[in-house]
């Protein structure tokens, strides 16, 4: 049995994990839920002690365990395999359940490829993979890279078996499959703990299921006593339509941007909607489902295969960020601030006039204007509220919230029309959310810009968006309007979109 | 959810640093290493050294910043010497086979320069290679087609040819002059211009720039034709101070480049460069190499003393990168709680 006592982890600015206690017994697999960025994958990483936790204590079999790292509780028989398949593509499949613990002739240092073949193939028939043990990985489908994985780790006598959604890049047949196997497995005494987003897995497959929040542990429960609605209740249950930001008071006859049968092959199939002026998209779906992907073609980043984008009545042909920006004045925020979205070892002041210098530039000289380039950057921070100690400060010294209202601030300083915002409050504090919440909401109402929000935060996309968008497979599965509606509830909204995900 | 009062950033803060305290040290090691030769040596401060000398630094100085802006841009070039031989054998050709004079062989001569840098960045960009192999394969090239080309042979230059590498004016070397027009317009451009700053992005952090509407295919290529360019000023100006073009030119340049340029400040991961830096790193790397010969050190052993040159440059940076972290998380973290709210 692995038992978790109290589990804190604190990341700067974010508390990760409060207090968590969960139990995973053997024989069962035990679902681990909740929303992106409730604290899945941190407690994930803490039992295989990729991350240490700040408090708390594990327990495994009774025994205090103590990992300093990944190879140290692997030896004591935890392994994960990840969502991300992890291979070597040149290796056998043998070789690759094999790596740790190839076998040798004796001391000689060479190794005994039949004994290892042999070996492997006892795994592979322990978790139905059928192909021979000398196959290449790179030949193999994703579930059976997949299944390679889960042999790996029996292979390494792991009694704790973590997986991080492991469907997430099969198909519902391999899915099928897999689970089959893992039915198998956990009736040898192996602890598996499942990550999924996908409720229709979680009450298949799963014996038990515990829903993480906030970082918090909301409740374990046997999956036979759950309705789906009451586990959705228990991830987002949260009450949130009680600072209600107010209507949006879009313009319903000036369409700002049409797009038209969007589609880059496995990216994005045949995506169209229209946006008007001073609305708040919401596109909500799983990550990967085909909405950041969208974005990335729509504002050139991406080739498009087919489809026509439509900006204020024009066709547009962006071919390129530059193009999205200084043509069409359409900005996009990336989700990944740190390795996309900033200039993290430059000022503050850069980073915020980036995308304005053009602008500044004296026609002779070439020389970008000190004055105008420190009062627009002023201009942003005063109105943004970016905490900084001046204009000089290097953005990486920020705080989250802080940088991700860096990132945001300069596109508004382009004054852009058509802004994208992809998950604008990952890794941000709660305090500096809402001030990020209140600002989208009032760039719409007040500043009349239109807003595409992309977002996997349920309370956060029925918060701000007044249409959702649902994704799923790479395609728009579904829209709910009038979101924005004070008559409507949370739960009725929520629910609305939870229809279409299933 | 309470107002928060918005910080008023300290007039103090927004001053631009004219220059980093990192240069100010390479401006003392450059004057202490030029006080210590000027104390040891009686011929070192002689008007003929100090012309020779500065010759030097102002050769490899641009040699430098040819490299230089290809680390500013995140990127390397490896054939900067390459660049260097070719452009001297256009020039030898010009002058010497074809007879052109030298108002018409110097352009010609800096824009197979450009050319062959405009062809390394069109590889980088279009096939998407990294700047490693694409200059590493036509470092290769370049060195065939000069020794093809010239058979090894080097050309003769008319005398008229060689004012600009022979002459001076009170005492400065035209050479170390026209080194110094080019350092303050790539100072100037890096400085605070569109293209120089959107540069300086690319490299500080290439997805970014590219996601902040920044065409970084066109910078990288721009730094690759300047970087083809100021090898092949390098490369004329050598041939005029020497009196003939030989296709030999360039072959000592890559290490010197690189050298300078992270003497200088350089940043190696690019986003970071600095004029008066690269002056510095060519003077004291002129230096070196000079008091290695005025204290009658073994020739044979000279570059082992450079390379430890070179290594010491990056141990300092890093110590110096290291130290600035550290002083940073400490205060920083005690910081957060200001802005966070109770989670």
């Amino acid at each position: 049995m692995l038992e978790l006592r109290h589990i804190s982890k604190s990341f700067p600015g974010v508390r990760a994990l409060d207090d968590v206690s969960v139990a995973f017994v053997p024989g069962e697999i035990h679902a681990l839920v909740g929303e992106n960025g409730a604290g899945k994958s941190t407690l994930m990483k803490i039992i295989c002690g990729i991350y240490q936790a700040d408090a708390g204590e594990v327990f495994l079999d009774g025994r205090r365990i103590h990992s300093r790292d990944y190879r140290q509780s692997l030896s004591m028989g935890i392994d994960i395999v990840h969502q991300e398949i992890q291979i070597v593509r040149e290796n056998t499949v043998a070789e690759s359940i094999m790596l740790d613990k190839l076998i040798t002739y004796g001391p000689t240092g060479i190794i005994n490829w039949r004994a290892v073949n042999e070996r492997a193939r006892q795994y592979m028939e322990m978790v139905g993979l059928d192909v021979p043990p000398t196959a290449l990985m790179k030949g193999l489908s994703a579930a059976q890279k997949r299944l390679t994985q889960i042999a790996r780790a029996l292979a390494a006598n792991a009694r704790v078996i973590l997986l991080d959604e492991p469907t997430s890049t099969l198909t519902k047949h391999e899915a099928q499959t897999l689970f089959s196997i893992l039915n198998d497995l956990k009736k040898t005494g192996v602890v598996l703990v499942f990550v999924s987003h996908k409720f229709e897995e979680v009450f298949a497959v799963c014996d038990r299921v515990s829903v993480l929040r906030d970082g918090r542990h909301v409740g374990t429960r046997p999956t036979g006593e759950l309705g789906r609605h009451e586990l959705i209740r228990m991830m987002i249950g949260r009450e949130c339509k009680e600072d209600h930001l107010g209507r949006l008071h879009f313009n319903r006859d000036r369409e700002v941007l049409r797009v038209e049968g969007l589609t880059c092959h496995g990216k994005i199939e045949d995506a169209s909607f229209t946006l008007r002026e001073g609305e708040i998209l919401g596109l909500y779906g799983l990550v990967g489902a085909g909405r950041t992907e969208m974005a990335r073609v729509l504002i050139g980043e991406d080739r498009m295969d087919s489809g026509r984008v439509i900006v204020r009545g024009e066709l547009a042909r962006i071919r390129s960020i530059s193009d999205s920006l200084y043509r069409c004045r359409i900005g996009y925020l990336t989700e990944n601030r740190k390795e996309e979205g900033l200039l993290l070892k430059d000022t503050v002041r850069a980073n915020l006039t980036i995308t304005v210098w053009p602008r500044m530039v004296n026609k002779f000289t070439r020389w970008i204007s000190q004055r105008q380039e420190d009062r627009t950057a002023h201009e942003m921070v005063e109105s943004l509220e970016i905490r900084t100690p001046g204009l000089a400060q290097i953005v990486e010294n920020l705080s989250g919230g802080n940088q991700q209202k860096v990132s945001l601030a300069k596109w508004l300083a382009a004054d852009c029309d058509v802004l994208i915002i992809d998950e604008p409050t990952v890794g941000v504090d709660v305090g500096a959310k809402e001030q990020i919440h209140r600002l989208i909401h009032r760039l719409a109402e007040r500043d009349r810009r239109s807003i595409i929000l992309i977002s996997s935060d349920m309370p956060e996309i029925v918060r701000l968006a007044n249409r959702i968008l649902i994704f799923r497979d790479r395609r728009i599965v579904g829209e709910v309007d009038d979101v924005d509606n004070p008559a409507r509830t949370y739960d009725e909204i929520s629910m609305a979109i939870g229809e279409y995900l299933q | 959810m309470s107002h928060i009062p918005t910080s008023q950033p300290r007039s103090g803060l927004e001053k631009r640093v004219l220059i980093p305290g990192r240069t100010i040290g390479l401006l003392i090691a450059a004057a202490l290493l030029f006080a210590v030769i000027a104390a040891y040596s009686d011929t070192f401060l002689k008007p003929y050294t100090l012309f020779v000398v500065s010759r030097q630094v102002a050769q490899f100085v641009l040699v430098a910043l040819a490299q230089a802006v290809c680390l500013v841009v995140g990127g390397m070039n490896l054939s900067v010497g390459a660049i260097g031989s070719l452009t001297t054998v256009a020039l030898g050709l010009c002058l010497d086979n074809w007879g052109l004079p030298a108002w018409q062989a110097v352009p010609v001569a800096l824009a197979v320069g450009a050319a062959c840098g405009l062809i390394n960045g069109l590889l980088i960009i279009k096939v998407k290679i990294n700047s490693f192999i694409v200059t590493l394969s036509t470092m290769f090239i370049f060195m065939g087609l000069r020794s093809g080309i010239s058979g090894g042979n080097p050309y003769a230059v008319p005398d008229s040819f060689t004012i600009v590498g022979q002459g001076k004016i009170f005492g400065v070397p035209y050479f170390f002059l026209i080194m110094l027009v080019v350092l303050v317009v790539v100072a100037y451009m890096y400085r605070n211009t569109v293209f120089g700053r959107r540069m300086l992005a690319t490299g500080g952090n290439e997805d970014a720039a590219r996601l902040s509407g920044i065409r970084t295919d066109r910078m990288i290529l721009g730094a690759n034709v300047l970087s083809g360019l100021f090898a092949a000023l390098a490369a004329v100006l050598y041939a005029s101070e020497l009196g003939s073009a030989a296709p030999e030119t360039g072959d000592s340049w890559l290490i010197v480049s690189f050298a300078v340029a992270i003497i200088g400040g350089t940043g190696l991961n690019g986003g970071v460069i600095s004029a008066l830096g690269i002056l510095m790193g060519g003077i004291i790397y002129t230096l070196i190499r000079h008091g290695l010969i005025e204290i009658k050190a073994n020739p044979y052993y000279m570059n082992v003393y450079l390379g430890l040159l070179i290594l010491l440059a990056i141990a300092i940076d890093r110590g110096r990168e290291v130290y600035a972290q550290r002083k940073r998380q400490t205060p920083d973290t005690a910081a957060e709680p200001t802005e966070l709210h109770s989670d």
